[in-house]
Parts: C-alpha cells; sequence; structure tokens
C-alpha cells in the first residue's frame, strides 16, 4: 500500500481508536430517551399568546421545580411556543407532572367556613381574586372538602422563600415560608393573621386558605396573630406532601397558564422492551446487510462492513458524548434512524463497487479502475450525501418533536459516511486492487471479468476501428 | 449469458425505453388510485393527530373482555381495546380513546393498574390534546416546502433544473403512492409514519441522484456520430447503474425488513412497525420511480431541447423499431472506449481462447444492419 492510502487509513484508525478510548475511559454512555428508558415528556402550551420573555420565565421556574425534584437529566425547552418536559426515570410520574404543571396564581384567602359537599363549587372562570368563592380541596386522609373563601389577602409574589422542616417535638412535618417585608408580603399577611386570629367576621374559621389552581391545597389555622417575617404551615403532611407545598411556595407561579398538550408516560419495562426491539432489529439488519454485501461482492463486501463498524465506532462516541455532555438524548426515534443510516452508508460502498465493476467490464485492470472510479462514485456520493444533509438539515430545524432526533442521528451518520467513505474505503479498496495476490482473481471482488459482456461485445470487436478513429 | 449473469456483471440489457410506456400507464393510474382513495377514505389520524389518549398496561393474563369489563365504571368500556403479544410472551393490553378521555385518564389507569393487578406506575400513558396535531402538521408542512425548494435549487444548480424537475416529480410520486397505501389499508398515521415519508424522501432522492449523475455523465454519448439520440442514452445509461439501484435498494430494504420483522416478533404493533412499513413500501417504489419516473421525466424534458431534438430528427426520430438494448449498450461502450482500445486487446488475449490480436474470436451477439458500419466514436467521447 502506497503512502498516499496508508496515510489516511492509518488517521482514521487512530482517530477511531481515540474515540472509542475516550469514550470508555470518559464512562460516557449514550442517553436515553424517555421512551427507551421509561419516564414522563408533556407539551405545555401557553392558552393565550405569551410573550418570549414569560414563556423563558416559566421555563426558569419549571426547571426549578424539576431539579428540586431530584430528577436525573431533566429536560425543561423551549421548540416554538410550546414547552417540553422531559423527566426520565421518573417513578411518580403522576406527582412529577402535577407540580410542574402547576401553574395559576398562588393566593392566600381567609376561610369563611367549611360547607357541604353538595354546594356547589365557584367555576375556574369565576375564581377571581377579589370574589368570594367556594374552592376544594382534599384533607390529609384525602376527603374532598369544599371550602367558602373570602377575597385574595395576598398571592404568590409576597413569598420569598420556603422551606419542609421536620418538627422534633412534635414529630411532624410543617412547611416555613418567608414572606417579603412591607406592604408586599408581611404587611397584608399579617392584616389577615390578627383577624383570623381574633375570630373576626372576615375570618372567622380562623383558617388561612392557600390556594393554587383554583383548588385548596392547605387550610392552616393560625396559631398567632403576627408574624416577623416567616410563617409556619401545619397541617399533618408527610414529608412528600411538605415538600412539595414548599417548591410550589417557593418558586411562585408560572407568569403564564399553560395547557396540557401531549402527556407521555413509558413505564420502565415497556422503555426497556422498545430498546431491546430496536437493538435487535439494528443487530440483524447488519447481519442480512452483511450476508448480502460478501455474498456479492465478496472481498469488497468486507471492506463494506468495515466501514461500517468504523462508522459506527464513531457515532456511537459521539452519541454518547452528546449524551453526556450536551444532555441530548438518543430516542426510538434517533434509533430507527440510526438503523436507517446503515442503509445509506452501505449505499456509498454499492455506487463505488458497481463503478469499479463498470470499468473493469469495459476492459480496464482492476489496478487502474480502482482509483479512477472512486473519482466519480466520490462524486456522486458527496451529491448524494448533501442531499440527505439538506433534507436532515431542515427537519431538524423545522419541526418538533421525534422528528427532530431523527433527523439529527440521520445527519450525523451521513456526515461520517462521507469521512468513512474516503479516508477508509477509498485506501482500503485501491491497496485490494493493487494486491499481487489478488491480481487475476478478480472473482475475489465480486468482478466477473472472465467473459465479456453481451453488450460490450460489439466494441471488442471493434477494436481497429475504433483505434482509427483516434 | 443469462439473466442473472448478465444481472451480476452489472449490465442487464434492458431496454427500458419499452417500458417506460407502461411504467408510465403504472405510474398514473396508481397514482389515480391513491389520491381517489385519499379523497373518498382519507387517513387513519393516530392520536398524535386527533387528539386522544393511549393506555398501555402490561399484563400476562388480562383479556380484552375483562379490560372492557373494567372500563365500565368509568364508563369506557367503548374505547379501542387491544392485545399486544411479543415473541417473547410478554402481553401488553393498549387501550386507546379519543380526546374527551383525556381527562379521565387518572380513573382509566387507576381501572387498569387494578384489573390488571400491578401498580399504576406500570401503566404507560400517551395522551395528546386536539390542537397539538396541528402543530405538528403545520410544522411538518413547513419543512416539507422548504425541503422542496432546497433540493430543487441544490439539484439545479449541482445537475440541472430538467434533472431536479424530475427528481421532484418523482419523488411526488413516491409521496402520493405511500399516503395513498396508508390510505387504501387505513393504516395509522403517526409521527413515526411521518419520520418514515420523510426518510422516502431521502431515499429517493439519493437513488434518482446517483442515476442522474450516471445520465449525465454520459450525455457527450449523444449525437449522430454514435447513433443516439438522449433516449438511447438515457436507457444506456439506466441499465449502466440499474444493478447499483437494485442493490442499494437491497441493502436499504434489509435493515427495513428487521425492523418490521423485529418489530411485529417482539413488540407488537408499536412503533418500529409502523416506521417499517412505509419505510418498506416507500423504498420499493422510490428505487421503481428513479429509473421508471424520474429518467423518463428528464428524457422527456430534454428531448425537447433544441441539440437533442435535432439529433433525433437527423437519427429518424422516432423509430419504429428500437435499436436493441444491447446493441445501444455496445455502442455506448465504443463511444466512451475509444482511446481504451489497449487495455481491451490486452484483457481480450488474456481473456479469450485464441491469443491472436487481430484475430478477434469473441462471440458477437446479434447484430442487426445498423451496426455493420461501426460508428466512428466522437473525439470528445474521452471520459473526463
Amino acid at each position: 500500500m502506497r503512502r498516499q492510502e496508508l496515510v489516511p487509513l492509518l488517521a482514521i484508525v487512530i482517530v477511531t481508536a481515540a474515540a472509542l478510548i475516550y469514550t470508555f475511559a470518559a464512562g460516557n454512555q449514550p442517553l436515553l430517551g424517555l421512551d427507551l428508558q421509561g419516564g414522563v415528556s408533556v407539551v405545555l402550551q401557553p392558552t393565550d399568546p405569551a410573550s418570549d420573555e414569560d414563556l423563558d420565565q416559566s421555563i426558569n421556574i419549571m426547571r426549578r421545580r424539576v431539579d428540586a425534584l431530584g430528577v436525573a437529566e431533566p429536560e425543561v425547552a423551549r421548540q416554538g411556543d410550546t414547552i417540553i418536559v422531559q423527566l426520565p426515570g421518573v417513578d411518580e410520574p403522576q406527582r412529577a407532572l402535577d407540580l410542574i404543571g402547576q401553574t395559576a396564581e398562588l393566593r392566600f384567602r381567609p376561610v369563611l367556613e367549611e360547607v357541604g359537599p353538595d354546594v356547589e363549587l365557584t367555576e375556574p372562570e369565576d375564581d377571581i381574586a377579589e370574589d368570594e368563592v367556594v374552592l376544594a380541596g382534599d384533607d390529609s386522609v384525602g376527603v374532598e372538602r369544599h371550602y367558602r373563601m373570602g377575597p385574595t389577602a395576598l398571592t404568590g409574589s409576597g413569598i420569598s422563600g420556603a422551606e419542609a422542616l421536620y418538627n422534633q417535638q412534635a414529630l411532624e412535618w410543617l412547611v416555613q415560608v418567608d414572606l417579603k417585608s412591607g406592604a408586599e408580603g408581611i404587611e397584608p399577611f399579617n392584616e389577615l393573621a390578627s383577624a383570623c386570629f381574633a375570630r373576626q367576621p372576615q375570618c372567622p374559621t380562623g383558617q388561612l386558605g392557600i390556594v393554587l389552581d383554583g383548588a385548596v391545597i392547605s387550610a392552616p389555622v393560625f396559631q398567632e396573630p403576627q408574624f416577623d417575617d416567616a410563617v409556619t404551615i401545619t397541617g399533618n403532611f408527610d414529608q412528600e406532601g411538605a415538600q412539595d407545598l414548599a417548591l410550589v411556595l417557593r418558586f411562585g407561579a408560572l407568569p403564564v397558564e399553560l395547557e396540557t398538550q401531549q402527556t407521555q408516560t413509558v413505564s420502565a419495562t415497556i422503555g426497556r422492551d422498545a430498546l431491546d426491539a430496536g437493538i435487535v432489529a439494528g443487530l440483524v439488519g447488519v447481519v442480512l446487510v452483511a450476508i448480502y454485501m460478501i455474498a456479492y461482492y465478496r472481498l469488497l463486501g468486507i471492506v463494506a462492513m468495515l466501514s461500517l463498524g468504523v462508522s459506527f465506532a464513531l457515532l456511537w462516541s459521539i452519541i454518547s458524548w452528546l449524551g453526556e455532555a450536551q444532555g441530548l438524548a438518543l430516542t426510538l426515534a434517533g434509533v430507527t434512524g440510526l438503523i436507517v443510516a446503515v442503509g445509506v452508508s452501505v449505499d456509498s460502498n454499492v455506487v463505488y463497487f458497481e463503478n469499479v465493476k463498470e470499468d473493469v467490464r469495459e476492459g480496464r485492470p482492476v489496478r487502474s479502475s480502482v482509483e479512477r472510479s472512486f473519482k466519480t462514485a466520490f462524486s456522486t456520493i458527496v451529491k448524494a450525501d448533501v442531499t440527505t444533509l439538506i433534507g436532515a438539515g431542515l427537519l431538524y430545524w423545522l419541526t418538533i418533536g421525534p422528528v427532530r432526533g431523527f433527523a439529527l442521528y440521520l445527519g450525523l451518520a451521513t456526515i461520517l459516511d462521507l469521512i468513512v467513505s474516503y479516508y477508509l474505503m477509498r485506501p482500503f479498496v485501491i491497496g485490494l486492487g493493487r494486491s499481487h495476490r489478488l491480481r487475476g482473481r478478480p472473482g475475489w471482488l465480486g468482478i466477473p471479468a472472465t467473459e465479456p459482456v453481451a453488450g460490450a461485445a460489439p466494441s471488442v470487436r471493434e477494436p481497429a476501428t475504433l483505434g482509427g478513429g483516434r | 449469458m443469462s439473466i442473472a449473469g448478465r444481472l451480476y456483471s452489472g449490465n442487464p440489457g434492458f431496454d427500458f425505453r419499452r417500458a417506460w410506456g407502461k411504467a408510465l400507464i403504472i405510474s398514473v393510474v396508481l397514482v389515480a388510485i391513491c389520491v381517489a382513495s385519499l379523497a373518498i377514505r382519507g387517513l387513519e389520524l393516530g392520536i398524535d393527530f386527533e387528539g386522544g389518549g393511549v393506555w398501555e398496561v402490561p399484563s400476562a393474563d388480562l383479556s380484552v373482555e375483562e379490560t372492557r369489563d373494567a372500563l365500565r365504571p368509568i364508563d369506557r368500556h367503548d374505547a379501542r381495546i387491544q392485545e399486544l403479544t411479543s415473541a417473547a410472551g410478554s402481553r401488553t393490553i393498549r387501550v386507546q380513546a379519543g380526546v374527551d378521555a383525556v381527562d379521565d385518564s387518572d380513573e382509566i389507569v387507576g381501572a387498569l393498574a387494578e384489573a390488571a393487578g400491578t401498580s399504576p406506575d406500570q401503566v404507560s400513558i400517551n395522551t395528546v390534546g386536539p390542537t397539538w396535531g396541528d402543530e405538528i402538521t403545520g410544522a411538518a408542512e413547513r419543512a416539507l416546502i422548504y425541503f422542496f425548494i432546497a433540493i430543487a435549487a441544490y439539484l439545479s444548480i449541482r445537475l440541472e433544473w430538467r434533472m431536479a424537475a424530475g427528481a421532484l416529480v418523482a419523488v411526488v410520486h413516491d409521496i402520493a403512492v405511500t399516503v395513498g397505501v396508508y390510505s387504501l389499508f387505513q393504516f395509522t398515521v403517526t409521527p413515526a409514519t411521518v419520520i418514515a415519508f420523510l426518510t422516502i424522501l431521502g431515499y429517493s432522492l439519493y437513488d434518482t441522484v446517483v442515476v442522474f449523475d450516471k445520465v449525465k455523465e454520459s450525455t457527450h454519448l449523444v449525437g449522430t456520430s454514435t447513433k443516439m439520440t438522449y433516449t438511447d442514452m438515457a436507457n444506456y445509461a439506466t441499465n449502466e447503474v440499474f444493478m447499483r439501484s437494485v442493490n442499494t435498494t437491497i441493502t436499504s430494504l434489509l435493515p427495513i425488513v428487521s425492523i418490521l420483522l423485529v418489530g411485529s416478533l417482539l413488540l407488537g404493533a408499536t412503533t418500529l412497525q409502523e416506521f417499517g412499513i412505509a419505510l418498506a413500501i416507500g423504498l420499493a417504489v422510490g428505487a421503481y420511480s428513479s429509473l421508471f419516473v424520474a429518467v423518463p421525466a428528464v428524457t422527456w424534458l430534454k428531448e425537447r431541447e433544441s441539440q437533442f431534438a435535432e439529433i433525433s430528427r437527423k437519427l429518424g426520430g422516432n423509430r419504429s423499431t428500437p435499436v436493441e438494448a444491447t446493441e445501444v449498450a455496445g455502442m455506448a461502450s465504443a463511444g466512451r472506449k475509444a482511446a481504451r482500445d489497449d487495455a481491451k486487446t490486452a484483457r481480450q488475449s488474456r481473456t479469450s481462447s485464441s491469443p491472436d490480436r487481430a484475430g478477434p474470436a469473441a462471440p458477437t451477439p446479434r447484430v442487426t444492419p445498423t451496426l455493420t458500419h461501426p460508428p466512428r466514436p466522437r473525439k470528445k467521447g474521452k471520459r473526463r
């Protein structure tokens, strides 16, 4: 093998080896999307047109809520006017969803009385801050209670922080809420507190109704008339309940009301099944392709499989890196994109090999055919691959949801195909073409050169005339 | 030589020109059926487009009837209930319902978990609001339009506008047929299907570009001296590229067949399978359209170009008996290899039984009168 083939070949082998070593040394692994490992995905959309600022702020708030849930690799992202929340590997999807999606304003209302379950609830559209309302909430044992409540005294914007604490003496969980100072927080709150503590008409029960999204989350009783800057809410919380309430209070309400467009919960078992099926499908596909390619192209078929192997090793490294460093997950759509990419990658080999065969058929020795054909074939491969890349790029920019993952991995695989075609397939095949052992054994390269083709025969018959035409 | 042998050698010697007429009829009929089906039956859109929900719970013994009974108390017994079984023996019960069921998701999860005797965590849920589908569809449509424009521009620059037009005709044909099949058989269209349609675009174009590249490369063969019209040349180029198309299609189909097999055997009717059906159909149609739609379309356009029309006229226009395909291939080879007789004779002496260079003992095929005076190759017929 000559230097001009040896250098690129060595280069790509070294790069591939380095990529693999790095991937294993760093312990990088593809980050699996939630359809492959189970989890929750929600697509939320503002009910009314929202400004970019509002959306970004909502995302920030939601991101903090999600982080506080302790989900590994959560993703809260904007796509167009929608927000996509992905929570892979969540144990309790419903709880996570409830918490993230709580969007309406947080309100503190005095409880006027607890009414029976037959009293009609206020419709969501009539739930106005300044009005009296009847709202429902579950108590600690899960029984629905209806409360008649007075006008809002303070909204969530008056809160500066909240924390769930465990009271060692009382052996109970409580939520400590820090209020902003002055008229924005503590003053209206203390006004309500003293009224409730004194059981005045505007708060005869002494209870504070904490209302979120039109539901009473908690209705603790005021134990003091005045507070400094912090309020403690007790009320038969378990650990989870206290933490969830603190979370909601701490991060406040979202600036826009969001509507759930799509929720997808994939149980871990079903996700695992999908992954296994994807892997099996990929392996079976590769084996089938390998059998066909080797049967048809012999040694060249093996070169095609080597190209595929190197492509895959590089792709694996990139996907793993994208997962670790960029948090980009591999979804089922991505896996299918990769399986499809097997076809694309092998296609390039076929284009080249058939070009070689064509040249040999026309009477050229294998040795020079492999070099000449590469130029023509590579030009075709570039045109075809660029077409695929344009498609993948546009799909990536313009679409939403699973199509993007598919486009990303298809595009990556196509770029790798170009690199591997040039740096691996070319030197390998040219080397084979030059090999002395293969000289006179074109069958090993899947080239039938022993018998002139019917169509080529007339030209073989005419060398003298053709020579004269020169 | 046998058909298989000719295929293996890479030059099947088909007369594609005869097939183009039939292909046109077939394609027109196919597309007409598909468009009619789309107009009459429409598409069976999945919940991602229509809104609705799918709930799945793994269970070894829960039957469809039991599921229906379990859903009766919450008035959801009219939902579509399916049983999915994988080869590995694991079973999943799938419940699908319209957009009005989305709000009752919790109840459905509860009922399913209880009926299957498992925890609600094991129930997989996919609910979609009614407007989400519009978003997806809108995005896909936008992407498609830009895609067509970009591809048309790229192919016009790299090849030429007639070929860009031919490629787009072929792609539209492929999409129409694939979507038509979905409409005819009322397969459910899901986002996975949309991805598959988009992949088909890619494959179809890839294949078409490979074919066109060959046609373009062979254009220099057209001329009165080679006695080749543009149509003859296109036929020749299609022959040359035929095995490439067949092989690229086979190697692309194999992974997809495996997606289909594995999808149906291991997973029941889910994403992988939805994907596979569209891809398999699209790929087959894509390979067909590259050879039988894209090439004739370009040929038709090119024959209307003055220089090529002139050549056709001089060579007798629409000859009543088209030149034998093998003959054309031979002429083409002759034209291209004007400068390469040395190599040929060398090979000839190696392979033929008689080492006598002057006496060509190679078996000659049927030679029609048109070839009794071997064509003089054009000098510029050298390969670049």
